[in-house]
């Protein structure tokens, strides 16, 4: 069971990040303000942080992630703010966060990024050759199987399937999409990234059984050789 | 609290018509007194000139007889000198002896020395009974007598009493006159600032729409015309504010009105849990369109404050488009829209996200409003030197009279009002570009309409 260390010092908050992330599986202990999360920080290890921007005390969130950093401390951090503005997020990134995320949040949003974060050394990314089920992606030679089958893929139809493959069984967000794939980070409004991934079903699914990009609703798909993807608790 | 304009009447020594005022009546009161010493010095110095050359002339005319035929000749000189009709009323001449006793001539008992020898000089004599006072000169002759010639000053003082006197009348008069003149350039000063006053106090007092008066075209006429355009400004601004609050209070009410109801329902039909999972879900997306316009405004007002500038970085203006083109192809074609780019590498300094973030609008528009054209197209060119970056359907257009509300916040054309889109969209393009220092040029054509966005040349 991973674990994960909450610093927030909202109740309200903090009370629905602990449900949430525990529904999802995970092992959670929370802090309320920045002294006492630099000292749990310190006596364990996590696999995951979730971290407010702003903090009541001496240390702030950009404070302690960038004491985190020069003790060497590499623990995935996702940082939580009520700061929604680009800037804020170039900073944060660049105090060496792994993520950012915006309030007032999506539990499947955060839920999903934190999974992202907690996984990030299970999977590698070294692996040339990905597989799930009977679908095979080449890296190298830029080669799709299904069943044997060769599958014809456009450029960015090959990085999306290869992003989902490689979060196999993770629900992937459509703004960690549009990050992932596309490297763009802005709210598109509209349903693009929806018609993307039909296309890329209409490829992957239409004629071969059972399909393997599944639709989570209100939060986003996952590729995986289960069946049926259960509901996502938010 | 606002200073109403009667109360704040300045102090005499704050009140800047007053020092105006006094600075103009000094530098009156001086070239007044340089004009009267020049008046002064032309008129009785040059009459005093007169009187000395004419003096030296008679001196020297006596000193010839003197040499050339002794006392006996001077005297007789002296006799003519007397008697020729010229200035014999003004003219002192006279042969003193070494002991002091006059021997010849019309002068009279002088009062103090007589001056050094060949030196011109004022003095007192008595003359026809009474003490005037007198120009002369006394020159010592061989025998130890001196010779006196001089002018009765009587000419001279009456000249320069009436100068002096009509200096001295003039000087009253132009203190007078600057005092006065001074007392109305304050009032009038006053009179043009107490307008402007009273009309910022009403404006201060909340009447908004109230605007100086300018006459003429003076500098206080374009202060005016200045004030006036800065509350114009304000006075849109404001608009701009109320239209605002409305609008949001309008595009939140339908939303928030829909959760409470959902919200109410699932109450009185909490025993069905599949009910209660659909409404909480449908009363969360109402929530997520809440949280999202809010972040619109945000977004809106966060660029306006033009913080964000410090992120900007050389950039492909073409890859951009060319990547969001590439995002959109899907969506458009499900439309039944082709979507297409042209364009070559065009570097611009900018942010990335936010520029993509507005082409995505961009097209997300055409796709939306230009249904029926059948395809869009996107350009990156180069006009005039200027980067631009053009999206242009083939639909229906935009209404003539709807073209300039189209950035407004919240504006949204009356055949679209069915589609969905809150009317922020094309606000925050506009933020957006300008936060590049570059405009949005929104365009009718025929058929459909375009987008562009120009940048400053690089």
């Amino acid at each position: 069971m991973p674990n994960c260390l909450v610093i927030e010092d909202d109740t309200e908050t903090r009370d629905y990040l602990c449900s949430g992330l525990r529904a999802a599986g995970y092992a959670v202990q929370a802090e309320t303000n920045g002294e006492a999360g630099n000292r749990r920080l310190q006596e364990t290890r996590w696999d995951v942080v979730v971290l407010d921007r702003m903090l009541p005390g001496q240390v702030d969130g950009l404070g302690i992630l960038e004491q985190m950093r020069a003790r060497g401390d590499g623990t995935p951090v996702l940082i939580l703010s009520a700061l929604n503005s680009v800037d804020e997020r170039v900073r944060g990134l660049r105090a060496g966060s792994d993520d950012y995320l915006t309030k007032p949040f999506v539990m499947s949003e955060l839920l999903a990024r934190v999974e992202n974060l907690s996984r990030r050394n299970s999977w590698s990314r070294e692996a040339t050759v990905l597989q799930v089920a009977d679908l095979q992606l080449d890296v190298r030679t830029m080669r799709v199987t299904r069943q044997g089958t060769t599958i014809t893929l456009q450029p960015r139809e090959f990085r999306l399937l290869e992003y989902l493959m490689r979060h196999e069984g993770q629900i992937v967000t459509r703004t960690m999409l549009l990050e992932g794939v596309w490297e763009y980070h802005f709210d598109p409004q509209t349903n693009v990234i929806d018609v993307q991934i039909s296309r890329l079903r209409s490829k992957i699914d239409k004629d071969f059984s059972p399909a393997l990009i599944h639709t989570v609703r209100g939060a986003g798909y996952v590729l995986s050789a289960a069946p049926t993807y259960g509901p996502v608790t938010r | 609290m606002a200073r109403s304009p009667d109360s704040g009447r300045p102090g005499l020594r704050g009140s800047i018509a007053f020092r105006l005022a006094v600075g103009y009546g000094v530098l009156l009161a001086v070239s007044m007194a340089t004009l009267s010493a020049i008046v002064y010095f032309g008129t009785v110095g040059v009459f005093e000139h007169s009187i000395d050359n004419k003096i030296m002339t008679v001196e020297t005319h006596l000193a010839d007889a003197w040499f050339r035929d002794g006392r006996i000749g001077l005297v007789r000189e002296i006799d003519a000198q007397l008697h020729d009709l010229i200035d014999t009323d003004t003219e002192v001449v006279g042969l003193v002896d070494a002991k002091g006793r006059i021997l010849a001539g019309n002068m009279g008992r002088w009062f103090g020395d007589l001056p050094a020898s060949r030196e011109l000089a004022f003095g007192r004599m008595e003359r026809n009974g009474a003490p005037v006072s007198v120009r002369l000169i006394a020159t010592r002759l061989e025998d130890g007598s001196r010779l006196v010639v001089g002018r009765d000053l009587i000419e001279l003082d009456a000249i320069r009493t009436v100068v002096e006197r009509a200096l001295l009348i003039s000087a009253a008069v132009s203190i007078l006159l600057a005092f006065f003149g001074a007392q109305i350039f304050r009032s009038r000063l006053e009179a043009r600032i107490g307008r402007i006053r009273r009309t910022t106090a009403r404006i201060a007092a909340g009447e908004l729409s109230s605007r100086i008066v300018v006459m003429g075209n003076d500098e206080f006429a374009r202060l005016g015309d200045d004030i006036n355009r800065m509350l114009d400004r304000i006075e849109a601004l404001m608009e701009g504010v109320r239209h605002v609050s409305n609008s949001i209070a309008h595009d939140l009410r339908t939303p928030l009105s829909r959760v409470r109801s959902r919200l109410d329902r699932a109450l009185q039909a909490s025993a069905d849990p599949h009910a209660l999972v659909a409404d909480a879900r449908l009363a969360i997306e109402d929530i997520d369109s809440v949280i999202s316009l809010f972040d619109k405004l945000l977004q809106i007002a966060a660029l306006e404050s033009g913080v964000r500038a410090g992120t900007f970085e050389r950039l492909d203006l073409a890859a951009i488009a060319h990547d969001m083109t590439e995002l959109y192809e899907a969506a458009a074609e499900e439309q039944g829209i082709a979507l297409h780019f042209t364009g070559t590498p065009t570097t611009i300094r900018g942010d990335r996200d936010l520029l993509a973030s507005a082409l995505a609008s961009l097209i997300d528009n055409a796709i939306k409003y230009g249904r029926n054209g059948g395809k869009v197209d996107v350009e990156v060119a180069t006009v005039d030197g200027a980067p631009a970056l053009t999206v242009r359907d083939y639909g229906q257009g935009v209404p003539p009279e709807d073209m300039d509300k189209l950035t407004r916040r919240f504006y949204r054309v009356d055949q679209s009002r069915h589609l969905p889109g809150n009317g922020l969209g094309l606000s925050i393009v506009t933020a957006i570009t300008q936060l590049h220092e570059g405009t949005l040029a929104l365009r009718r054509l025929e058929p459909g309409f375009e987008a562009s966005m120009v940048f400053p040349r690089a």
